[in-house]
């Protein structure tokens, strides 16, 4: 038999078990908490389980959540990135302005996927090459991208005319939001290169230890460019789909949609401390926090309430996340 | 001193190696060999170039001067990757392994099996397969662990040490450097990788085993190397010479004493 022997009592089934366990309880949590707020909201919230508000949920957590995939890969590896929604602000406003322009819509998608690509690439070769932290790399480049989407667009809105692409986001197939149906692909598509390939692997072993990676043979610098340039492409995405839903470019959108994208990875189990996270999760961490800022706003709470809640808990989780991971087992 | 004869030649056989950092000389003319199913210990105090000779093996530095030859063919290593696409691999200590991910993952980390067909190219990886003969390969060294799908964190010191060995065995190796493999492992566990390091030898690997544990090397050595200052000053076999000769040997006692007679 050549099956897994087992092994003498006293060694190794305790720090497992109590590892499983314990992210069975978060997973677990995560889906009763959001259970429970379903209940709460329905019984003391007027119009929270309408149609009308189910729809108007859907779109507004495709756009937050396709940023939150985006920050699942980098966060896995370990790193994190703080531009993703100054970079949907920066995308929006150049698909605004390219149409405006009367570019074709196929061409401006493109255009602003292409920036998006290479702002995170450049994030990635900075990280890389100049081996600065995550941190400040994409607080830079936040404040670049922030400032190029005022200038670009005079700090005015950007109106344009094509109704084509601002129906896509209107409309919807099979009940559904168009814009949901979006993020629903990128999180089966992200799900499947995270879980699946042995690319996605390799951004859990860089997260896990990045010297061992870089030892065992992985490509450490290129895992890492395609990380960042994966969640900067996901970001063009985000800003393209907002400017068609609000059919105009808004120069200061995305603010702040930084914090609900790492705080919905990190409630769905994503660890900033690397090499843990789920596409399932995450959705799960959106689908929280796009619940309880509904929930609050239906119940007349000032929008801050749910910023306030949102932060408490990102702090919450990340403090509980150091209990996660086992110490290594001392011999 | 006792030089065992042996008919074959050495896998893995240095000649003149000198290496100096500034004004330190590490290593000094040093020659080293090992051959297959053999364990080759590396004694010597701080400092004496174990490690520095280790290092040269395995690509992380380049001696100033000298010869390596593995399997009687010339090679020179500039980095460790070229070491390990040779056949030599050093199993390092926790530095080998990705902590989150099960033993599967880890023994075939960066050599995934792909699925067959158009999964694979979708870079798809088959992990049954690879959980199969990660299965076989540890009942085959006879490493026991509560599950294969454990994470690694979840491991002794031990099983993570013998898993790392497991590895460089797995992908073929045929020299295997051991820098001090037992040093942070308790007294069971430090037994569990003894026994596999003989297992490994058995399997007809070579084994560059480097200790400070005397009683250690000479229970698992077949030949022990003996360093100081830089320089070879002896070989020993464990089955003949007693530790005090290898005390003496790693302490200069023994120059001394030839000096003083």
């Amino acid at each position: 038999m050549t099956g897994p022997q087992h092994a003498a009592p006293a060694m190794p089934a305790r720090g497992q078990a109590a590892s499983t366990r314990w992210d069975l309880v978060m997973r677990l949590g995560l889906l009763g908490i959001i259970a429970l707020l379903v209940i709460v909201f329905s019984f003391t919230a007027s119009g929270f389980l309408t149609l009308q508000n189910v729809d108007n949920n859907a779109r507004q957590m495709a756009v937050v959540g396709i940023l939150a995939v985006a920050e699942t890969f980098v966060i896995i590896t370990a790193g994190i990135d703080l531009s993703v929604g100054s970079l949907l602000g920066f995308g929006g406003i150049l698909i605004a302005l390219s149409l405006a322009h009367g570019l074709p819509i196929a061409g401006a998608i493109a255009i602003v996927l292409a920036v998006g690509t290479i702002v995170g690439l450049v994030n990635g070769g900075l990280i890389n090459a100049a081996a600065l932290p995550p941190f400040i790399v994409t607080l830079g480049m936040l404040g670049i991208l922030r400032g190029l989407t005022q200038i670009s667009g005079n700090g005015q809105q950007v109106a344009y005319n094509a109704p084509t692409f601002t129906n896509f986001a209107v409309n919807s197939t099979f009940g559904v939001p168009n814009i949901f149906w979006v993020f629903v692909a990128i999180c089966l598509v992200s799900g499947f290169v995270l879980h699946q390939t042995r690319r996605g692997r390799y951004m859990y072993a860089v997260g896990s230890n990045l010297e061992s990676a870089r030892r065992a043979g992985i490509n450490v610098g290129a895992t890492i460019l395609t990380v960042y340039g994966i969640s900067g492409f996901l970001a063009a995405i985000a800003g393209i789909l907002l400017t068609a839903r609000q059919a105009q470019g808004d120069p200061n959108a995305g603010t702040g949609y930084e914090l609900d994208a790492i705080a919905a990875a990190v409630l769905g189990g994503a660890s900033l401390f690397g090499a843990r996270g789920s596409m399932l999760g995450t959705f799960l961490g959106v689908l929280l926090v796009q619940i309880l800022t509904n929930g609050l706003n239906l119940l007349n709470f000032d929008p801050q309430v749910a910023r306030i809640a949102e932060g408490a808990l990102l702090i919450l989780f990340v403090y509980l996340d150091r209990w996660r991971k086992p110490k290594m087992a001392v011999a | 001193m006792v030089v065992t004869a042996r008919a074959e030649k050495p896998v893995l056989e240095a000649r003149g190696i000198s290496k100096r950092f500034g004004n330190v000389i590490a290593l000094e003319d040093v020659d080293f060999e090992v051959h297959a199913g053999e364990i080759a210990a590396l004694i010597g105090d701080n400092g004496a170039g174990k490690s520095t000779l280790a290092n040269v093996i395995s690509g992380v530095i380049v001696p100033d001067s000298g010869s390596i030859t593995l399997r009687g063919n010339p090679i020179s290593f500039r980095t460790p990757k070229d070491a390990r696409a040779a056949g030599i691999e050093t199993a390092y200590q926790d530095l080998a392994l990705a902590p989150d991910l099960d033993i599967p993952a880890n023994l075939f980390l960066a050599r995934e099996i792909l699925r067959p067909g158009a999964l694979g190219r979708l870079d798809v990886v088959d992990r049954a397969e690879m959980r199969k003969q990660a299965e076989e390969h540890l009942s085959a060294f006879g490493i026991k662990v509560g599950s294969i799908d454990q994470r690694v964190d979840t491991l002794s010191g031990g099983q993570r040490q013998s898993i790392a060995v497991a590895r460089t065995v797995l992908w073929g190796a045929a020299v295997i450097i051991m820098d001090e493999p037992t040093a942070a492992l308790g007294v069971a566990q430090t037994a569990l990788v003894i026994e596999l390091v003989k297992k490994v030898r058995d399997n007809g690997t070579a084994v560059v085993f480097i200790s400070h544990n005397l009683p250690q090397v000479f229970d698992v050595a077949d030949r022990i190397v003996v360093m100081r200052h830089a320089r070879r000053v002896g070989t020993l076999d464990p089955r003949i010479d007693t530790m005090d000769r290898a005390v003496s040997l790693m302490t200069g006692a023994a120059e001394l004493h030839l000096r003083h007679l």
